[in-house]
């Protein structure tokens, strides 16, 4: 029996937000409330566990938007069992760590608020059986991340790489949505497991592929795959906790995660596997050559976090059953052994105040108990028995070996890079604690209990979980092994598989990585000296890719927004001639009326043509707005040759109030009053406003050509008398068939008024101008 | 002796002509050309003469409301005048409201007027806003 | 009771305007007016929505003519919609204005251009006819001159003029365009237009007015290449008429395409439908460029807005349920969040004493709250879930995929994320980076900060903050009703008959 769905998937994520509120209210004791709130979520899904097993999970009702097809909801399976475990229970050794090593610092409410958001999401994203629910606490998680990074944010350096991290991460994030919205269009569901069920339709659709493709570029993103692996080292400008939580236990494995969550659908891929398996092979060649590149010790630790999560994307990818149990022992061993070595470093780096490796050595004598969970990590780390991390790594090389035809190639890189680990763990634990004592700039000693809880606990449960792994494959692996293949498939853990080649393999890996520790203090600088990996670092691909779209911004601005009202207008004038005048063409609308017979009422038109040309011949601003005033004039003389005199009236009135304001305007303001157009500029206006005519003239040619309904006019004629009560229809439809339009017109009017008046107030005095 | 003697003395004479000559323009335009816009076009046209004649205080006091408030004053008439539809809920806005009380002949008075009145004072204010923002301080 | 709410939105915000023009020189007084007005408006707007939820569609004959003679205002959920944002924004912005300058802003003509302003908004949001349409564009137009010149500072006379004469020319357009179709159809009324447009014969003419109509809107609604009128006023306007502007102005050019475009050119959707998807692309493009190339909060926002109305215009392009859902859901939200951004860029300066990104600074150490409130509504504007932006990029994305326009939904995506990048641009130069040395020394002028200002300055940006977490974490309601309004957008026999009666044929035929 285990407890109620509610309790254990909701409950923890309540608790996480409410004490993320409160942390911002709380003055001391913060990180340690931060820390129980984190065990208490730990247990609350320690509780749950019994009802989580390969064939059963918990389920939970959760954010709904139906409207949109969004079903939500959590579930607790068997792989969100080992995510949530993993959050939750690190995130509490981490909380109560950061509450010693950040003592006294300002900024530790907004940590703790911080990453308890952040737990927050990691667990709602492990647990969201719903792929919309899923993408919204993973961009949570980047944006969490984003916080945490720029923790000094005052530092340049540090706000870099919190954008870096969140373009990367946030890049691959679109990449995911669209991903995932293709995919369960696909499926026609967003609930993840329906889309699971629905594998066949999925694959059969035509987006397919790109699909898949957006997803794995959203995961790879996200867990710091080549060749995006260049933001995870950078993140290390956070605080210690924050980089053992997020950057290798956690927050990395979140793309892990979905690509063992949808490896039920395409884990039969051909694509699929050859993508993972190469991006995974490729990355943790680059982790190790990098990490073997740095002396400062977190940077190493990522760079070996890059290799780690490189492994369990090639696992991910390997099709058969027993590098999905590999994957998963793994995840877990890395885990508890990356976040214990990122947490000696930080005590390292507290108590010495260096991190760098190379100015390090002999602190055994004075950390004893730093010295023991760095060993003990490091044990696990390089793969030694009795450590899981030598299960699992036994278990890497046994699917690597199972894969076939590229065996030879994925087993010697394989080697390679653990051998290369094998040579880091060596580093972080033998060179830094044993041999001579280098002097540093403070003087070390083992930190107090708080600090030393989580890295002793967490290289501790290597040991255990090392010592009996039958138990762990039962209790933790097995279910999640289930969620990753579609069925309960597990493989049996073992510690001592016999004398196999696995095992020859194993003691080579071991003997390699003893010599490159030997020569780590030649080889580290050699290698940094090499400036082929800076050049081929992808990370100047995206400095060059961010600083090219700056640039190409600021170019298509200053072009486009070039600040010349004349470059704005014969733009608008251009695209107000081509538009209507193409889609008129192309649709075959060109039509001429039938020729009617000239009258005295076409002089009427003189003035209109009189006008325009004056104006476009015009040299002074002032006799171009005169000539212009012609064109209203004319205008309305058209008006009262056609029979409406009150229109014409109006038109009159307007054009005198135009022109006075406008020159008045001229006289108040300072405009330039001469035209000071080169005579190219003016032909080229003058091609325009001609473009201009004859387009519109060439439209309302077309639409005088047609028939016209004369039922609106007809009608005011017929209703003015007795529906209007008046004779004049003009006015009739001025004050009641179109009263509104009036109504709209004299606020027009108003509104001129009052921004006459706001405008030309006279500087302290606009009450008296107003009234 | 100049000109501006002559304006200021015809001042109040070219101020009252139109004024009652934009009325009359105003109550015929429903059924005769004129209305609401041309008879207060009329009636700015006298109260600019008055301002370049006489300045701008001057001017205020005939006017006693100052010109925005002619206008706020016009906007009330014209929008209210429709508010009397809903003497029928279900009427539209602007449903003008008619009666013809009979005085020896049929009087018709309707909202339409109002309406039109509404128009005329804004035409007024904001002529004059623009008139009194343009001539230079007195 | 339907006839009164159907215009109140106009008429509250033009008394406002009347009766704060009578008291031109008590400022104090116009100022509670003001307040009260918006308020009005808002809980006005809202018993409208709640009628057009419970009773369908509100129509009303302006002086009981029968359409298409007379003047038709029609409120259906999409204008319902955007009358109560309207109403929000107003009153939003009435209270923030009663901030730091209103003394001297009230001094100078605000109020009574800010309600005519709205009262344009409104009008234009509740219209039914393409004239009247026109009428509430030159009200906005003018309103919205005055309101941005009203401190008379040299860029805003020089923005102003770019303004006034590139919208001019644009709304000139519209009425051009206006008369040709009234020429061609013979009617006003965008119901009878509906009705008679598929019959016009030369299609051809039709299509070029409405190509010119399309271009006067989008000139209003700044989209590519008609924007430039934009970039070069809008920063230039004080903080109150900057937000108002930002939330509405644009937004009624893209009501107007989203409301003549699904009714009465939706026969041709095939020609419409590529342009504007072409434009929807060009612009979010451009836009978010702009945003990116600027160093200065005010232009990284002015920029946003362009880019923004690129995905409003998705869903005309594409013209399905969905799309149009996702329209009007994003329209919602980014007149929520761009008002909003403008306030706490006030704000901001007020604290920080300056909108140049390199003046600023240390405000995230200072001013944490200000900080969460700028972050809501930036990082909803960036699409960033679970806030409201998200949905509407979820739901425009999603009817891309689904009408198979992959381009189009392929560069809404990687805009979002240029987005993202220019709105932590803002955050870490001024919350992040340390205070420069004359931000630092920077304090705002005793007396200008009191309790009334701050409240005034706060409690908008906290409600539009509240608005737009309602949205991203409640999203069902406003979800289902952007589906309902796309519903009656496309049901274009629906319109029609509650504009013209059951038998508007026989109706035309009876007059004659």
């Amino acid at each position: 029996m285990s407890i109620a769905p509610s309790l254990a998937l909701g409950l923890p994520l309540g608790l996480g937000l409410a004490g993320a509120i409160a942390a911002t209210m709380m003055k001391r004791g913060v990180a340690q409330a931060g820390a129980a709130v984190a065990a208490l979520a730990f247990l609350l899904y320690l509780l749950a566990a019994p009802g989580v097993t390969e064939t059963t999970d918990l389920r939970f009702g959760f954010w709904s938007v139906p409207s949109l097809g969004v079903v939500g909801g959590l579930r607790l399976d068997g792989l969100s069992l080992v995510f949530v475990l993993l959050i939750t229970g690190i995130g509490a050794l981490v909380l109560l760590y950061a509450s010693r090593y950040l003592k006294g610092d300002t900024r530790l409410p907004r940590l703790v608020t911080l990453l308890l958001i952040f737990m927050v999401a990691m667990l709602g994203a492990v647990t969201a059986d719903d792929v919309v629910t899923l993408f919204v606490f993973w961009e949570l998680t980047s944006l969490a991340s984003f916080f945490l990074v720029a923790y000094d944010h005052e530092k340049p350096g540090a706000r870099k790489a919190a954008l870096q991290a969140l373009l990367v991460t946030g890049g691959g994030g679109l990449a995911l949505l669209a991903g995932l919205i293709l995919v369960a269009m696909a499926a026609g569901t967003t609930s993840l497991s329906g889309i699971i069920a629905a594998r066949e339709a999925v694959l059969a659709h035509p987006a397919a592929i790109p699909a898949m493709l957006l997803v794995v570029l959203g995961c790879f993103t996200k867990s710091a795959q080549f060749p995006f692996q260049f933001w995870l080292p950078n993140a290390m400008a956070a605080p210690t906790p924050v980089s053992a939580y997020l950057h290798s236990a956690t927050m990395v494995k979140l793309g892990i995660y979905l690509l063992a969550r949808l490896n039920p659908v395409y884990q039969h891929e051909a694509f699929w596997q050859e993508l993972l398996t190469t991006a995974g092979l490729l990355t943790t060649a680059v982790g190790a050559i990098y990490a073997l590149r740095e002396s400062d010790l977190k940077r190493v630790l990522a760079w070996t976090t890059v290799t780690a999560l490189g492994s369990l994307t090639m696992l991910i990818g390997l099709a058969p059953a027993l590098s999905a149990t590999a994957a998963v022992t793994f995840l877990l061993v890395h885990a508890l052994y990356k976040a214990a070595l990122f947490l000696v470093a930080g005590i390292v780096d507290h108590e010495t105040g260096t991190r760098d490796a190379a100015a390090l050595g002999g602190l055994r004598r004075a950390m004893p108990l730093t010295a023991l969970a760095a060993v003990l990590a490091a044990l696990s780390m390089a793969g030694l028995p009795p450590f899981v991390g030598f299960v699992a790594k036994e278990i890497i090389y046994e699917a690597k070996l199972a894969t076939g035809g590229a065996a030879g190639l994925f087993a010697s890189i394989g080697f390679l890079v653990n051998a290369a680990m094998v040579a880091i763990a060596g580093l972080l634990s033998w060179r830094l604690f044993f041999g001579p004592l280098r002097p540093t700039p403070a003087t070390p000693h083992d930190p107090p209990k708080s600090m030393l809880a989580g890295p002793i606990l967490l290289a501790g449960l290597g040991l255990l979980a090392g010592a009996a792994p039958s138990l762990v494959g039962a209790w933790l692996v097995d279910g999640a092994v289930a969620a990753m293949l579609g069925a309960p498939a597990a493989v049996p853990l073992k510690l001592w598989h016999g004398f196999t080649p696995v095992l020859a393999l194993s003691a080579a890996t071991i003997a390699l990585g003893l010599l490159l520790l030997l020569a780590w203090g030649r080889l580290m600088p050699r290698l940094r000296r090499a400036s082929a990996f800076d050049r081929f670092d992808t990370a100047r691909l995206y400095d060059r890719a961010l600083a090219g779209l700056v640039a190409w911004a600021e170019g298509t601005t200053r072009l486009v927004q070039h600040g010349s009202l004349r470059g704005y207008m014969q733009v608008l004038l251009l695209v107000a001639a081509l538009g209507p005048l193409a889609v008129l063409v192309a649709r075959g609308g060109l039509d001429l009326p039938e020729a009617a017979p000239l009258d005295f009422r076409a002089l009427a038109f003189l003035p209109i043509a009189l006008g325009a040309i004056a104006a476009a011949v015009a040299r002074g601003t002032l006799a171009a707005v005169m000539a212009t005033g012609l064109v209203g004039f004319g205008t309305a003389l058209v008006f009262l040759t056609f029979g409406a005199p009150d229109v014409a009236l109006t038109q009159f009135t307007v054009e005198v109030l135009l022109i006075v304001i406008l020159a008045t305007v001229l006289i108040r303001l300072p405009v330039r009053a001469r035209d000071v157009r080169t005579g190219r500029q003016r032909t080229v206006d003058a091609a325009v406003a001609g473009a201009l005519g004859l387009s519109v003239a060439l439209v309302l040619l077309a639409v005088l050509a047609a028939p016209f309904d004369p039922r609106l006019g007809e009608w005011f004629g017929a209703e003015s008398v007795p529906g209007g009560h008046g004779r004049n229809v003009v006015n009739v439809i001025l004050v009641d068939f179109r009263a509104l339009d009036t109504l709209g017109e004299i606020a027009v009017l108003a509104i001129a008024a009052f921004s006459v008046i706001a405008l030309l107030r006279a500087s302290g005095r606009g009450a008296r101008v107003g009234s | 002796m100049d000109a501006s003697l002559i304006l200021r003395v015809s001042a109040p004479l070219l101020l009252w002509v139109p004024a009652i000559v934009s009325l009359y323009l105003l109550i015929r335009g429903h059924n005769e050309p004129g209305g609401g816009f041309v008879g207060g076009l009329v009636a700015s046209a006298g109260l600019v003469f008055f301002v370049i004649s006489r300045g701008r205080q001057a001017a205020l006091r005939v006017m006693r409301v100052p010109p925005a408030g002619w206008c706020g004053i016009g906007l009330l008439l014209a929008a209210g005048s429709g508010l009397l539809a809903w003497i029928d809920p279900a009427a539209g806005y602007l449903t003008h409201r008619w009666w013809f009380p009979d005085v020896g002949f049929k009087v018709p008075l309707g909202t339409a007027l109002l309406f039109d009145v509404g128009v005329y004072l804004t035409v007024i204010g904001t002529i004059t806003a623009m008139v009194f923002a343009l001539v230079d301080e007195d | 009771m339907r006839q009164i709410l159907l215009v109140a939105p106009i008429l509250i915000p033009l008394a406002a305007c009347a009766i704060t023009a009578l008291l031109w020189q008590r400022p104090e007084v116009q100022r509670r007016i003001g307040v009260a007005a918006a308020a009005l408006l808002f809980l006005s707007t809202l018993a409208l929505l709640a009628e057009v939820v419970t009773g369908g569609m509100v129509v009303g004959q302006m002086g009981n003519w029968p359409a298409p003679f007379g003047i038709t205002l029609v409120v259906d959920p999409l204008s319902a919609a955007m009358l109560v944002i309207t109403g929000l924004m107003a009153l939003a912005v009435a209270v923030y204005a009663m901030g730091p300058g209103a003394a001297e802003r009230d001094r100078a003509g605000f109020q009574p251009l800010f309600h005519a302003l709205v009262m344009g908004v409104a009008g234009a949001f509740s219209t039914g006819d393409l004239f009247n349409l026109y009428v509430w564009f030159e009200v906005m137009l003018i309103a919205s001159f005055g309101l941005l010149v009203l401190d008379r500072t040299r860029e805003q006379l020089d923005g102003g003029l770019r303004y006034v004469m590139l919208n001019l020319v644009g709304t000139t357009f519209f009425l051009l365009a206006v008369g040709l179709v009234y020429g061609l159809t013979g009617t006003l009324n965008l119901a009878d237009l509906a009705r008679v447009a598929p019959q016009v014969e030369n299609q051809g003419a039709l299509a070029a007015a409405a190509v010119l109509l399309l271009i006067s809107f989008g000139a209003k609604a700044a989209v590519f290449p008609l924007f430039n009128w934009l970039p070069a006023a809008y920063h230039t306007a004080s903080m109150p008429v900057a937000a108002i502007f930002a939330a509405l102005l644009t937004k009624v050019g893209v009501y107007a395409i989203i409301r003549v475009f699904t009714l009465v050119f939706a026969h041709d959707q095939a020609l419409f439908g590529p342009i504007i998807g072409v434009v929807a692309m060009l612009t979010m493009v451009v836009g978010v460029l702009g945003a990116a190339a600027h160093y200065d909060v005010r232009r990284i926002l002015s920029f946003h807005i362009i880019s923004q109305i690129g995905y409003m215009l998705v869903g005309v392009a594409l013209m399905t349920p969905l799309a149009l859902a996702g329209a009007v859901l994003y329209i919602v939200h980014h007149i929520v969040v761009k008002a909003n951004l403008f306030l706490v860029a006030g704000a901001m300066q007020k604290v920080g004493g300056s909108f140049a990104l390199a003046k600023l600074g240390g405000l995230w150490a200072t001013r944490p709250l200000l900080g969460l409130m700028f972050l809501i509504p930036a990082l909803s504007l960036a699409g960033i879930p679970p806030l409201s932006g998200f949905w509407g990029k979820l739901v425009v994305i999603r009817s891309g995929f689904e009408a198979e326009a992959w381009l189009l939904a392929s560069v809404a995506l990687a805009v979002g994320l240029l987005t993202l990048y220019s709105m932590v641009k803002i955050w870490n130069e001024a919350f992040w980076k340390a205070a420069p040395a004359e931000a630092a020394a920077h304090q705002p002028a005793p007396g200008e900060w009191g309790r009334m200002q701050r409240f005034a300055t706060f409690a908008p940006i906290v409600a539009l903050c509240a608005v737009t977490l309602t949205i991203g974490l409640w999203t069902e309601p406003f979800a289902a009703f952007s589906l309902a309004a796309a519903e009656a957008l496309l049901d274009r026999e629906a319109y029609i008959a509650a504009v013209l009666g059951t038998a508007p044929v026989q109706l035309a035929e009876a007059v004659r």
